[in-house]
């Protein structure tokens, strides 16, 4: 029975190593220089100076400093300046020796190891480089001993097990015990502050009246001081730094016990564990647990290497290494080829504990291309270890031997609680009893009852001798009883695994997969191959995250907002459809006709849903919606049909049930596909009354406001998308039995519409939108926006929030246009000054017409003829006078180019006044400047060429005059306001403000820039 | 397997089939109904044999829709684990192949499919032995064994196995042509 042998001798390790992890408490801190000791002269490299300075300071920092000079292979140290830790303990010196003895060991080959040849006397008497094994033995047990000495006292009281409460409560701190104090002390120097007020003991001797003084590595900006009076502690932190004495607060004697309390966090370290680095390089790397060394607290890993060979070649040639390393190279198995031909020094050496051949690069040690590296326990996390499978999969790569077992013992660690169930199918694991499969009768904590299924199981002719190996067997405690009595078998769960067969349903309640069901296809070992039942892939599990059951899920479906089979807008502007939803991002079928491409998205990089009812056209014009079935006619999904799930842009998202990949969906272009059979008849009425009522003549808004899609213009794309952008718009409801209210449209579905009321704190659902005021609209004024007729909210803009975002434009949006514009009124009044008859003047303060620029530039604008030369009909010639004010103005008007649509949006072409000097762009002519000398009813005007007034006599249509901004001193016109005609000078610019010497009154006006002219001089 | 049983259904007859062919109706909606539907615990309702008792129709309040309990005797199929079927491949892909006992559909993972068989993609995908003998592909008849099922309210869906003695390709397409 060597095995159970070794499993006893191995406890038997392990605790001691407990016994003496867990005595201590002060002596933590103490173990905590060692570490740092050590991690020192491990790394080397750092002047003496440096070194004694890191003693004091246990700086993560620095030990991340120290990682990463180990990756690049730092020399072993020549161990100067040690002096500096006088106070150092003995056993952090020996377990520094000792460190590099074994160290140094293989090191004993190297020549030009500049290290080695400057070594010190001191480490030359413990040196017996022929024989180096024997060395360590000897030092080992010379360790033992010591360690044996100096914890002899404490281990007594731990052997001592009997002890009773009553007798624990006499330990407890009485009023005639010194005190705790809590002194204030810098972040970060708590440890620091402590080591000094130890130097100070040890300096000062006696006259130092404090008992202790203890730093908590949880507790920061504060020591504890042990000492009897309050006095005796300000007297032992005078003069020191990093220290404050001037809060001294006293631990009441009921939490003094608190304070030293320390939370067992056993670390149950053992070989083939998983562990993760929490430093350096490999932070957050996987790793696997070779040597464990429970008395240095360090552990001996093989990590797979972080090696950029060329930056490692440079450094050993002693070329200029970049100091700053901007990446972290990928992991990568080390390629000894490759680093040969790099000229990297590679020596192969055979370590002297193990006896195996380890590759040396510039002081690493590589082992099938693996990097070996020995770290402190500190530097690796070992709790909730949960590897992923292409981890655990790399590191199965090189040897496929080792793998299955090793990995288990850690997975069994990171179990959840209550991970077995009655009824649950089990395989043992480890031990005696391995592959003895059963199922689960009973679950205690760490045992688990199970009845085995095979049936001659030495059930009765378990002797004495059984028995004797079972209860050898620590790990696997036997409860006999049970064993005789019920035929079931007590196992500790870390031996056990659950076990299924190729068939069960299972589903997936851990990991990455967690979720999902399907049915096992196969079982290798632990691992289990499922069929997934939505998805029809293969996942590979363990066989410990899943459990048997008959429930079919998708596994997660939701993340955030999005589900499943959702359309998405992503960051980038791309689109696709979510073909699989993982933990913490989404598979994303990208809409890219030509080739399957699938992203992996997370949650913040989607921007929206897209949840239209689009629809697009086929090879033949018929019109595709949601739904309908379609054929790919063409393309890499050439034949496949199913129905369409989506439509954006044109491209239709198919599922087919027999498209294995991608979820079931096919991405192609509607131009490529053909509709099956006929589309549904009723469609027509359903989706499209709103495209088919605003789509004619929408072509002046539809190229400005729209990006451009093929397909979707034609029908009904431009009014699905029109439509969607009157979410967040203000509309009043023209039927039904909410006629008259106003609201807020929040959401538009097909042809129903949500308003929020403004009136009554409720939303309601309305069914058609032709009940709204945009619905209607459209069609009578192509090039308007819809918001137009319902401006009369708008009159007491103070009336409503304004909100921001798409809704805030629109508001100011509307707000900035003539008040009280009926779509009648601009149609009666065309002559000029008419429209300004009937503006209140206070509307057009001037915060309102630069909001209402901003908002012109920002949102594309319906007021730009995105079609230049396009015919223009009179009626809409009224609005277009701001059109060229949309485009760049006049050089030098700074803030005017933003402020020019404004006008025109807000002026309606009836801001022109004679005497004004612009700028003519004719089509195909250079600009002219003239003056005007008429204004024409129908918003054109008659031009007199020339600055001043003397060249020939044109005609100009609103859109081709530009107004000339005027500069300082120049003469002005205002043409808007109270005081539109008058005349006045301008004595200053304000950024969008002119100030205005009017000359009628002389008053001094400021007024908006945008409604200045220059006059011409005459 | 296939199963004749009998099982009894419910029926809801709008008051406009009373009258002489009520019985016919009844039937015909039956049937209707019924065949091609799929049960856990029945499995497929492949056909329906004929009616063994109709019940007496109850006249529901409010709509006048009758309920009649309606026997009736029919073939079903429903497939078992460790059953051995034969069945047509519809699709063959990298992850194995797809194939179609009738109603059930059965997946037959390249795991379960013997190792010495390789996925060819290209036009016809298949699974094709290396000396070439034995060839997978869609419309092979495959003997196969059912390892698991997974029952839908309008689904089984089964996973089998031809990795055993005496299962694989019992017809090819190919060679008969």
């Amino acid at each position: 029975m060597p095995r159970v042998r070794d499993d006893y001798e191995d406890d038997l390790d392990e605790e001691e190593g407990d016994e003496y992890g867990g005595e201590e408490l002060l002596d933590d801190e103490e173990e905590a220089e060692d570490e740092e000791e050590d991690e020192d002269y491990d790394a080397g490299e750092k002047s003496a100076k440096k070194r004694r300075r890191s003693e004091f300071i246990d700086d993560a920092a620095l030990e991340d400093d120290e990682e990463e000079d180990d990756d690049y292979g730092g020399r072993r140290s020549s161990k100067k300046g040690r002096g500096g830790g006088g106070f150092i303990d003995d056993i952090a010196l020996e377990a520094d020796e000792e460190e590099e003895e074994e160290e140094e060991g293989e090191d004993d080959f190297i020549v030009d190891n500049p290290a080695d040849i400057v070594e010190d006397d001191d480490r030359r008497m413990h040196r017996r480089p022929l024989l180096p094994r024997e060395d360590q033995e000897e030092d080992v047990e010379d360790l033992e001993r010591r360690i044996q000495e100096r914890y002899a006292r404490s281990s007594q009281a731990e052997y001592d097990e009997e002890t009773t409460d009553v007798e624990q409560q006499a330990l407890l701190p009485s009023v005639r015990d010194p005190k705790l104090w809590m002194v204030k002390c810098a972040i970060g120097r708590e440890r620091e502050v402590a080591v000094c007020l130890m130097q100070k003991f040890i300096d000062k001797g006696s006259e130092l009246q404090i008992r202790s003084a203890i730093a908590l590595d949880h507790l920061k900006n504060y020591i504890y001081i042990e000492a009897d009076k309050e006095a005796h502690v300000r007297e032992a932190i005078k003069g020191m730094r990093n220290i404050f004495g001037a809060k001294i607060t006293l631990v009441p004697i009921k939490e003094m016990t608190d304070v030293l309390s320390v939370e067992s966090k056993a670390i149950d370290l053992s070989r083939d564990t998983w562990v993760r680095m929490k430093t350096g390089t490999y932070k957050g790397d996987l790793a696997k647990v070779l040597d464990v060394d429970n008395v240095r607290q360090r552990v001996t890993v093989k990590l797979i290497p972080r090696i950029d060979l060329q930056a490692l070649a440079n450094k050993l040639d002693g070329r200029e290494v970049a100091k700053k390393k901007a990446f972290v190279p990928p992991p990568r198995f080390m390629n000894i080829e490759e680093a040969r031909e790099l000229h990297i020094r590679v020596e192969r050496r055979r370590d002297p504990m193990t006896g195996d051949y380890y590759e040396n690069i510039g002081g690493m040690m590589f082992k099938d291309g693996f990097l070996i590296k020995t770290v402190s326990m500190k530097s690796i996390s070992t709790q909730n270890i949960q590897p992923t499978f292409d981890e655990l999969e790399k590191f199965r790569q090189p040897d496929e031997r080792d793998g299955e077992i090793g990995s288990l013992s850690t997975l069994f660690a990171n179990r959840k609680k209550g991970h077995f169930m009655k009824g649950d199918a089990v395989i043992i694991v480890k031990g005696d009893l391995k592959n003895l499969k059963g199922w689960v009768e009973k679950v205690e904590d760490g045992n688990v009852h199970i009845r085995p299924n095979e049936k001659g199981l030495p059930v009765l002719c378990s002797t004495s001798e059984l028995f004797l190996q079972y209860s050898k067997l620590v790990l696997s405690v036997c409860l006999l009883l049970s064993f005789f009595m019920q035929k079931t078998l007590a196992i500790n769960e870390k031996e056990l695994c659950k076990y299924f067969e190729p068939g069960n349903h299972v589903k997936v309640i851990s990991g990455s997969h967690e979720g999902a069901t399907g049915m096992v296809v196969k079982v290798e070992g632990h691992v289990l191959i499922i069929l997934s039942d939505t998805t029809k892939e293969h996942i590979r599990v363990f066989a410990d995250h899943v459990v048997e059951s008959s429930e079919v899920t998708t596994g997660v479906t939701k993340l955030g907002d999005f589900e499943l089979h959702d359309l998405v807008l992503l960051d980038n502007m791309s689109f696709g459809v979510i073909i699989r939803v993982e933990s913490e991002a989404f598979q994303v079928l990208k809409g890219v006709p030509d080739r399957p491409e699938v992203v992996l998205v997370r949650l913040r990089e989607i921007k929206s849903k897209i949840d239209k009812k689009l629809v697009a056209q086929d090879r033949s014009k018929n019109t595709i919606s949601v739904k309908d079935v379609v054929r790919v006619l063409e393309g890499p999904c050439k034949g496949k049909q199913g129905p369409v799930e989506h439509i954006f842009r044109g491209v239709l998202f198919i599922y087919d049930r027999h498209h294995l990949e991608h979820a079931g969906f096919i991405c192609a272009k509607s131009q490529s596909c053909l509709v099956v059979g006929g589309s549904r008849g009723n469609r027509e009425k359903i989706g499209d009354p709103l495209s088919y009522l605003r789509t004619p003549q929408r072509v002046p808004q539809s190229p400005g406001r729209l990006p451009p899609r093929a397909g979707g213009r034609h029908r009904g794309g431009p009014g699905g998308r029109g439509h969607d952008s009157l979410i967040g718009t203000t509309v009043k409801i023209r039927l039904g039995p909410y006629k008259g209210y106003r609201g807020r449209v929040k959401d538009i579905k097909g042809t129903t519409v949500r308003v929020e009321l403004e009136s009554q704190m409720k939303e309601v659902t309305g069914k058609d939108s032709s009940r709204y005021g945009m619905g209607s609209e459209t069609p009578m004024h192509p090039s308007r926006t819809p918001m137009h007729p319902y401006m009369t909210p708008m009159r007491d803009p103070g009336a409503t929030p304004i909100h921001d975002g798409i809704i805030g434009k629109k508001r100011i949006l509307l707000r900035g246009e003539p008040p009280g514009s009926p779509p009648s009124r601009t149609y009666d009044a065309p002559t000029p000054g008419s429209g300004w008859a009937n503006t209140p003047g206070g509307s057009y303060d001037a915060a309102t017409p630069r909001d209402n620029g901003s908002a012109y530039v920002n949102a594309p604008s319906p007021y730009l003829p995105s079609t230049p030369g396009q015919p223009m009909t009179p009626s809409s010639a009224a609005y277009l006078p701001g059109t060229p004010g949309g485009q760049p103005m006049t050089p030098g008007g700074g803030g005017l180019d933003m402020m020019s649509p404004a006008i025109g949006g807000e002026n309606e072409g009836l801001w022109l006044l004679p005497d004004i000097l612009v700028n003519v762009h004719k089509p195909g002519d250079d600009a002219m400047i003239g003056v005007v000398q008429e204004v024409m009813a129908d918003g054109s005007c008659r031009v007199a060429l020339g600055s001043d007034g003397s060249g020939d006599m044109v005609t100009a249509q609103p859109n081709e005059i530009e107004v000339i901004q005027p500069r300082k001193s120049d003469k002005i016109k205002i043409m808007g306001g109270a005081q539109r005609g008058s005349t006045g000078k301008l004595i200053g610019v304000d950024g969008t403000d002119g100030i205005v010497k009017v000359d009628d009154t002389l008053d001094v006006k400021i007024l908006d820039m945008g409604i200045l002219a220059k006059l011409a001089q005459s | 397997m296939f199963f004749h049983i009998i099982l009894e259904r419910n029926m809801q007859l709008h008051p406009r089939h009373f009258g002489s062919r009520l019985r016919d109706k009844l039937v015909s909606k039956l049937i209707k109904e019924v065949e091609g539907t799929c049960s856990g615990r029945h499995g497929f309702v492949v056909a329906i044999m004929g009616i063994e008792h109709v019940g007496k129709g109850l006249i529901r309040d409010g709509t006048g829709f009758v309920t009649f309990p309606v026997k009736y005797k029919c073939v079903v199929f429903r497939p078992f684990k460790g059953e051995i079927l034969e069945a047509v491949v519809t699709m063959v892909n990298k992850m194995g192949f797809f194939a179609e006992t009738g109603p059930v559909q059965v997946f037959v993972s390249n795991h379960l499919i013997p190792d010495d068989m390789e996925f060819q993609s290209g036009d016809t995908p298949n699974y094709i032995t290396s000396d070439g003998s034995v060839k997978i592909q869609k419309d092979s008849e495959v003997r196969l064994k059912i390892i698991g099922t997974r029952v839908d309210a309008t689904e089984i869906f089964c996973i089998g196995t031809i990795k055993d003695d005496f299962l694989g390709v019992i017809s090819d397409p190919g060679a008969a042509a």
